[in-house]
């Protein structure tokens, strides 16, 4: 599945370089093979799926946000140096206080950038003069600036050298934009990481994903064709060398997950969850791809072991002691993951031995807690 | 040793046509009636008496001055050793010695007495090297052995203490910390002089100790107070491996110290004895202000003293009863909790009047001044403000350079391409 990108800019009259792509293929080759970029610009819209209740709640729990990792010392952060810890005395009361802000505060930082289908281009013309012909060579710009507009429903227009005044199409608006209300760590120009495949190619093998997505997400808008360029070849790459646990706990998890489900892609990422253990991420990626593409069999069961698994706590390590509610609600996903198998997996035999070894290690698991038990003399825990 | 000296100049005085014809040598060397002419051995002023009896002659300094220390010092006339630079079997005219100064056989050939060219310089190197020995030598320390100042003691390491019995120092280095000379009146000996060390040694993983020697000589003191310092050991906690629990004030005599703890890559921020210490400690980033009196030994007692009464987070949580939390900048202030006693107080049973501030409650209710900050000199001068409107204009031009290099590779505008730079001709 891949798409050939093609982009006629207008020449911009004033600065110096003018470049003109016509049906350029833009092609990331790694050694031996290449990675092709897809985006969201087909028929089907995956805003209304990405925002759903339910596929949310999915990928937030796929994420498996472990606090130490949500709160990392970041190298890219305000402070230039580090700062002594301070210290509190607090009470039980005052202290769940704080546990909760931190929750919301995690919550923050792991909102996940939206998934849209890209914009279409603006080309509304509000008046044509040819009376103006001749008047300049140059473009004139211009822009609202009032203070309190929000930047998307700025009026912002451009009257052309044959006279036509037209508005502006979406790259010159987010440039006008940032000259006039600048974010802060957004370049007018593109930054040379996102242009210089040599570039974007050496940060993905050294496996700097994070920085690739937040600067994309700094730089470009959700629905700019670039950043779902962008995005795609990283979360394709991420994807290839099964480096996901590097964006486990980050906000990009989720967006990535989506990308993958939304392009029927999720073996690896399965064959991962299975090897090590994670059987009801596992169970909760199936109903994520039967919530995206509803294309699994019995799925409406699915929902029912999907209620059961969301209240129990996010497993970040394996499971040393298992209660009798884990052990029956481990076998039913067994059984869940058994099916999908067997019906929908396109690595098959790589996923049924990855199963087989997950259900020997159980096995012991199993065993290991009951034999636990029966010492303590049926203490329950 | 001279007397040895003595016989074998003898030999070398004689002619040598008496030693190639093998003449044995008559017992009396003084019978001038058997020899020729030619100059022979006599007693003159220089084998009278052996070299350090002359030597003392001409330095001179009477029993009463050497005790005063008189004649120490940089002005005196240095001994020198006469024999440094000549070897045995070489001289004046230089001669092969087979057993002496070649060996007997060499290779298959027996070797023979035999004269050799001269060396016409042997004289002018023995006076070179005679005349280098006379100057006093500072000793030149390399920045690594170089303690805090010159070639001074206090700052130097002397290495471990040494092992008692079976157990050895093993990972630990002391410093000296201080090494005076005291003098004393007694009645019988007078004045009399004794030297004081105080050295601080540690295993940089929480043992420490310090120690106080007191010897005649200065490398006695050392080793007296090295020792002694292993014998007197103290552990201390250490929190994250790099600084102390809490901030706290100590005091010893009229020294007072505030200490305060810091984050990783702070450094240590302290008088260079408290330096020293936390190095043999295992601290890494500390800010201590010391205040009052100067005094070193109160410096490191009181230092050691505040260390000893640290409370761990633990041991905190179970004084006040309630939940020791900790927030990081870095960590986007996450309430991390640190320490959490058996039972917690409800708000209700704690007392109005209780300080609940950590750092107050740390500090035994002391508050350290903090000074406000008044404008630097130039900031109220009448000229500062238009100096500010002026620099504004290239204030950003450091970036700008950074940033036009990152786009393009060099410094260069919409006018580099138009106008190019004419290439000078070289004349």
């Amino acid at each position: 599945m891949f798409l050939i990108f093609r982009k006629i800019s207008q020449s911009n009259v004033k600065h110096v370089v003018a470049k003109n792509y016509e049906n350029q293929v833009f092609i990331l080759s790694s050694r031996k093979l290449s990675i092709v970029p897809s985006v969201y610009d087909g028929e089907k819209d995956p805003a209304p799926k990405f925002f759903s209740t339910n596929v949310q709640v999915l990928l937030k729990r796929l994420t498996r946000p472990d606090f130490a990792k949500v709160f990392r010392k970041r190298k890219n952060h305000d402070m230039p140096i580090l700062r002594t810890p301070t210290y509190k005395f607090l009470t039980n009361e005052e202290l769940e206080a704080e546990i909760v802000k931190a929750n919301n505060k995690a919550e923050k930082l792991l909102q996940m950038p939206p998934v849209v289908k890209t914009n279409q281009p603006i080309n509304d013309v509000l008046s044509e003069d040819p009376a103006l012909v001749g008047y300049d060579t140059a473009k004139y710009l211009f822009t609202d600036i009032t203070f309190g507009v929000a930047n998307e429903h700025r009026i912002i227009v451009e009257r052309d050298p044959d006279g036509i005044l037209r508005s502006c199409d979406y790259d010159l608006r987010k440039r006008l934009n940032q000259v006039y209300f600048p974010i802060q760590g957004r370049k007018i120009r593109e930054p040379q990481m996102f242009t210089d495949t040599e570039k974007l190619n050496s940060l993905l093998e050294r496996q700097e994903y994070e920085f690739i997505l937040d600067r994309a997400c700094l730089q470009y808008e959700p629905d700019e064709f670039s950043y779902q360029k962008v995005t795609s070849i990283t979360y394709q790459h991420v994807d290839m060398n099964t480096n996901y646990s590097l964006l486990r706990s980050t906000r990009h998890f989720g967006p990535m997950t989506f990308y993958l489900t939304w392009h029927s892609n999720i073996d690896n990422l399965m064959l991962e969850l299975l090897q090590s253990g994670a059987i009801r991420e596992a169970v909760l990626l199936v109903a994520l791809r039967h919530e995206i593409l509803t294309d699994i069999t019995n799925g409406d069961k699915l929902q029912a072991i999907v209620q059961q698994i969301l209240p129990t706590p996010v497993q970040l390590t394996k499971p040393e002691c298992l209660t009798e509610e884990d052990i029956q609600l481990d076998n039913k996903c067994v059984e869940c993951i058994e099916k999908y198998v067997l019906t929908n997996s396109a690595m098959k035999s790589q996923h049924e031995l990855a199963l087989q070894g997950f259900r020997e290690y159980y096995q012991h698991l199993i065993e290991l807690s009951r034999g636990l038990q029966i010492a303590h003399g049926k203490a329950s825990n | 040793m001279a007397s040895k000296l003595l016989a074998i100049r003898n030999i070398g005085y004689k002619p040598l046509s008496l030693l190639v014809k093998q003449i044995p040598i008559q017992p009396v060397p003084y019978n001038l009636k058997l020899l020729s002419t030619t100059p022979v051995v006599s007693v003159n002023f220089f084998n009278k008496l052996p070299a350090d009896k002359l030597w003392k002659s001409v330095t001179s300094v009477s029993n009463a001055g050497a005790k005063k220390g008189r004649g120490k010092g940089a002005g005196r006339i240095r001994i020198r050793d006469l024999n440094r630079g000549q070897i045995i079997g070489v001289g004046k005219i230089n001669m092969l010695w087979p057993g002496l100064s070649a060996p007997v056989i060499r290779g298959r050939e027996l070797l023979k007495q035999q004269r050799l060219p001269d060396d016409p310089e042997r004289i002018e190197k023995l006076i070179k090297l005679r005349d280098s020995m006379t100057k006093f030598r500072r000793l030149k320390l390399s920045p690594i052995e170089r303690g805090w100042s010159g070639s001074r003691m206090p700052g130097r390491s002397i290495g471990p203490p040494d092992p008692v019995g079976e157990d050895e120092f093993t990972g630990f280095d002391t410093k000296v910390l201080q090494l005076r000379s005291l003098l004393i009146m007694k009645g019988s000996l007078g004045r009399t002089r004794n030297y004081q060390a105080m050295v601080v040694t540690g295993n940089g993983q929480g043992l420490a100790g310090f120690g106080f020697g007191r010897a005649k000589e200065a490398p006695a003191a050392l080793r007296k107070a090295k020792n002694r310092a292993g014998q007197k050991l103290m552990h201390f906690e250490i929190y994250n491996g790099n600084t102390v629990f809490h901030d706290f004030y100590t005091a010893f005599g009229r020294t007072k110290i505030f200490v305060q703890m810091k984050n990783e890559g702070y450094g240590l921020n302290c008088h260079r004895a408290i330096r020293e210490i936390c190095r043999a400690i295992g601290i890494k980033d500390l800010r201590a202000k010391v205040e009052g009196s100067n005094n070193l030994q109160h410096i490191v007692k009181a230092f050691f003293i505040g260390l000893l009464q640290q409370r761990t987070h633990q041991q905190l949580a179970e004084e006040k009863k309630l939940h020791l939390v900790e927030y990081r900048a870095e960590n986007e202030r996450y309430p991390k909790v640190v320490a959490s006693p058996s039972e917690v107080r409800t708000k209700e049973q704690i007392p109005q009047t209780e300080t609940l501030d950590f750092n107050q409650y740390v500090m035994n209710d002391k508050v350290i001044l903090r000074k406000k900050k008044f404008p630097r000199f130039y900031e109220t001068m009448p000229h500062y403000d238009i100096y500010l409107k002026k620099y504004e204009r290239y204030r950003n031009h450091e970036k700008i350079r950074l940033n036009l290099k990152m786009e393009y590779g060099e410094i260069k505008s919409f006018l580099t391409d138009k106008y190019p730079e004419e290439k000078t001709q070289d004349a």
